[in-house]
């Protein structure tokens, strides 16, 4: 197994290095391709290994140990030396006072005599891994030809995609590395790692606004870095080991050091996955090409943030933190929700709704209960494949009409229509079951039945979900029923991508039960098997054959001459677009929009408010372990 | 087995019948409070099947799609709901056919239909969060929330829930479109909205909506069977007096703008719904 541990850690940097030395594209691209394919194979090959840990042996008589502390103070260096050129306050406090906590934890506190293997992979890991692999690598594919084009559009006189792609496949490296990482100094090093590449990416159009959110990006999650920091010194003062596997085993019995450690943990978990108050830098991401928000928003990134939270579950299981990080996750959940519902902006609301969806992987992880450690898995599947997918394709969207508004991409299904069909059949994964983003949805509400604040959050937030989910999907269709839909030309590199995310989201929905059996009921040894009770076949079978039947019936109305919308008696002729007779005898063509409810949850309204209340949250679930 | 099919059947044939049936009643008992005679019990059916028999015409293809939908998981969620599964799964599904009818409704470019959309997502947002809470006091009062679980509760769960059932009626007047919340969709097509998510439908296209419609009312009436399942005649007493609140709000009231329904619902409904479950998380 270690071979495959680490093919998927350094292949990656290699990779990237090699993207960026290569100056030719057409190697580029192979470069790309072949590490996606190998990435991917790796990964599953790694599926089939149960627990197993690995430590790499010493490198010119240097220990790892020693190099990631080296690397450590290298990384925090170069992130002082951006704190310093972007001349922000924060990154630079921040930065040394995190060089500061490495120092006594490096050089007074830690024993570095007592061995910690490096890497410990179960089933959690297996499926980050899987995920980053496969849908990142997807990712990078897509960015081939889309940094192409986008290129062409800014019209550069020398390409920057050599730097773009270094730290897009690095990435990848850097998340594995992460969620395979036993040594908790280790995973440090990786998340700082994540910190660094995102600030890249962010900036990478150079633009004024876009180095001003990759600096705001920076700094958040630098105090996230710092928050990491103070965690372990935190941690190690009161469990005295590194080895992740030891401190979670030690319980949250372990003492006050622990919960406030693994508070302070989650918190970095919380501003590395954008949860409120952080949801800022996530937002502002959208500046970069969208390849680097697909990639930030489902694979690699902010998962790392929930993943991290996930991870020390049962460090902190049963104590107050616990029901502080329910508590933070449902508001998030909830506060994302409405403010997506305000939004026209397509990738605005993808990203809230990431940022909603990984909120409710928090609470999940807050409430703690085999049945919600699973709807958390479940939904990190689930939520990496379905977004990374519309991500994609609203970028394939924009590149095509010019504009990533809602309103713009009214009745695209006949100017786009396979893109047009594969986004709704996107939208559809995330919202309706019985596909397996609903279906952790329902396993998260059932489990926090018991929680009255947490379940009422939820409701009102699965609420909200459909309104700007099922606005976008009609939107899409908004056209007369007699335009026939022009055929739509896209790059093998582009429909390729799409088409094999799609399908992963269908097939992992319907191999839900098998999932659950292969991933998540090895980590809940002796929970009843929650999926049984969803009727998955049943549900998948009826509801199929009524799509089936309800397409059959569509399409035999081809045959029949569509109707004019109703326009109270003024249509004018047979026009189907809705064009009516108006004032002095002119023709008037109807024009729709969505309602976006400003008024109750513009962003203007709302921010302030949620950002003001969940720091209050985050008080409180760091301050309750004391 | 045996009792399996019959089950299915029952949620599949007679819970639309039953559906129809209680549309003919509601516009009887409507007609008499209005000093008007009103039309034959039967009416909701000769209404759809005289649909059925009109030539089928839509704007677009997707429309007939989306009603199809509409129609299969509305009849899904009563078929679950009659084989007593787990009540969040039975309102997931129910929410397929909610999604898919403003689908349909927003892919026509008529005003009026895109307007119905909008309003009627605005209605599924107020009553969705609301019936989920109430199914999850069932299971606070029950500790599940299979159906079949929740009937085999031995003391009728009203006396538990009182605060929820009021609830449930919004969520109820919400679905049966009715006053003052029948802004997607009004009674009289002579209103500014005509009538909203259904003014593009004709036909035997309307005709599915219709039934769905019934299949639907008897869902969320079946639900409210849940609040006094222990005795047959308490049951229908209930479901009679609930379902005559109905018509009498329907009736007295004049319908209101969606922006106070959503405040209004919200703010009472999870104010009730709030003193409710803490009731229930003192006693257990």
């Amino acid at each position: 197994m270690s071979t495959q541990i680490v093919l998927l850690v350094l292949l990656p940097f290699v990779a990237g290095l090699a993207c960026y030395l290569l100056r030719a594209s057409f190697l580029r691209a192979l470069v790309v391709m072949i590490t996606g394919v190998i990435l991917a194979v790796a990964s599953v090959a790694l599926l089939s290994a149960g627990p197993v840990s690995y430590s790499p042996g010493p490198v010119l008589g240097m220990s790892w140990n020693m190099l990631i502390a080296v690397l450590d103070f290298a990384l925090l260096g170069v992130i002082l030396f951006y704190g310093f050129k972007h001349d922000n306050l924060l990154i630079k406090v921040f930065s040394v006072l995190q060089m500061l906590g490495l120092v006594i934890l490096e050089l007074f506190w830690v024993d570095h005599s007592a061995p910690v293997s490096a890497f410990y992979v179960d089933q959690l890991s297996m499926v980050m891994v899987l995920i980053i692999s496969i849908v990142g690598s997807l990712i990078c594919v897509f960015a081939l030809p889309y940094m192409k084009e986008h290129e062409e559009h800014l019209h550069l006189e020398t390409s920057r995609q050599p730097r773009f792609f270094l730290f897009l496949v690095l990435f990848l490296g850097a998340m594995n590395g992460l969620v395979m990482a036993n040594n908790i100094l280790w995973l440090y090093f990786f998340f700082e790692i994540t910190t660094l590449c995102s600030f890249m990416l962010i900036g990478h159009d150079g633009t004024e606004v876009a180095v001003k959110n990759a600096v705001r990006a920076l700094w958040m999650n630098s105090a996230g870095g710092l928050a990491f920091v103070l965690g372990m010194m935190f941690t190690y003062t009161s469990v005295g080991t590194l080895d992740i596997q030891a401190i979670l085993a030690s319980g949250s019995a372990a003492g006050t050091g622990l919960l406030v450690g693994m508070g302070l943990i989650c918190f970095a978990g919380f501003t590395k996955a954008a949860q409120v108050p952080f949801q800022s830098w996530l937002l502002g991401a959208m500046v970069a090409p969208t390849p680097v928000s697909a990639l930030l928003h489902s694979s690699t990134m902010v998962k790392a943030g929930v993943y991290v939270v996930l991870r020390m579950a049962p460090a902190y299981a049963g104590s107050f933190v616990s029901d502080g990080v329910a508590l933070c996750g449902a508001f998030t959940f909830l506060a994302c929700a409405a403010l997506a519902i305000s939004q026209s902006n397509g990738k605005k609301i993808l990203a809230y709704s990431t940022i909603s969806n990984l909120g409710l992987i928090v609470a999940c992880a807050g409430i703690n209960t085999p049945a919600a450690i699973a709807a958390a898995i479940f939904l990190i599947i689930f939520h990496a494949v379905s977004k990374a997918l519309l991500f994609l394709c609203v970028g394939t969207i924009e590149q095509h009409i010019g504009s990533r508004d809602i309103e713009d991409m009214r009745g695209l299904y006949t100017r786009m229509p396979h893109t047009a069909w594969i986004t709704i059949t996107g939208i559809l994964t995330m919202l309706l079951p019985p596909f397996g983003v609903l279906m952790a949805k329902w396993l998260a509400i059932e489990s926090a039945s018991g929680q009255l604040v947490v379940v009422t959050m939820m409701a009102l937030a699965s609420a909200l979900t459909v309104v700007y989910w099922a606005r976008w999907a009609g939107t899409l269709l908004a056209a007369p029923g007699d335009r026939q839909p022009v055929a739509e030309a896209q790059p093998a590199l582009i429909r390729v991508p799409l088409l094999v995310l799609l399908a992963g989201a269908v097939v992992l929905s319907v191999a839900s039960p098998q999932v659950y059996e292969a991933v998540v009921a090895p980590m809940t040894p002796g929970a009843a098997n929650p999926i049984e009770a969803f009727y998955v076949y049943p549900l998948f079978a009826v509801l199929g054959l009524g799509v089936l039947l309800a397409l059959r019936a569509a399409r035999r109305s081809r045959a029949m001459t569509y109707s004019a919308p109703y326009m109270a008696g003024s249509n004018i002729g047979m026009a189907t677009d809705g064009t009516w007779n108006g004032p002095m005898n002119q023709p008037v063509k109807v024009e729709a929009g969505n309602y976006y409810l400003p008024a109750m949850f513009g962003e203007d309204r709302l921010t302030t408010f949620v950002n003001v209340a969940a720091a209050a949250l985050i008080v409180l679930m760091i301050g309750g372990a004391l | 087995m045996l009792t399996t099919i019959l089950l299915v059947l029952v949620g599949l044939v007679l819970a639309p019948l039953a559906g129809g049936l209680l549309a003919g009643i509601d516009r009887r008992l409507t007609a008499w409070f209005q000093s008007r005679q009103g039309p034959p019990v039967m009416q909701a059916f000769y209404d759809v099947a005289k649909l059925f028999g009109k030539e089928p015409m839509a704007s677009n293809p997707w429309q007939i799609f989306c009603a199809w939908v509409y129609f299969v998981a509305a009849a899904l969620s009563c078929v679950l709901f009659f084989l007593q599964a787990d009540l969040l799964l039975i309102f997931f599904v129910q929410a397929i056919g909610a999604v898919f009818l403003v689908v349909g409704a927003m892919s026509v470019p008529s005003p009026y239909s895109q307007v119905g959309a909008q309003r009627e997502l605005i209605q599924v947002l107020t009553y969705e969060p609301l019936l989920i809470l109430v199914f999850v006091s069932l299971y606070l009062a029950t500790g599940s929330f299979q159906v079949s679980d929740i009937l085999a509760h031995e003391t009728p769960l009203l006396f538990q829930l009182p605060l929820m059932f009021i609830v449930l009626g919004y969520a109820l007047t919400i679905k049966l479109r009715k006053s003052p919340f029948d802004f997607s969709t009004s009674h009289h097509g002579h209103q500014e909205l005509v009538k909203g998510v259904l003014t593009e439908y004709s036909g035997p296209y309307l005709g599915l909506i219709e039934i769905a419609h019934w299949y639907e009312t008897v869902l969320v009436l079946g639900v409210c069977a849940l609040f006094w399942s222990t005795n047959v005649l308490m049951m229908i007493v209930l479901l009679a007096v609930t379902y005559m609140a109905e018509i009498i709000i329907d009736n007295t009231m004049a319908r209101m703008t969606w922006r106070w329904m959503l405040k209004y619902v919200w703010s009472v409904g999870l104010g009730l719904s709030v003193v409710n479950l803490i009731w229930l998380y003192a006693k257990i």
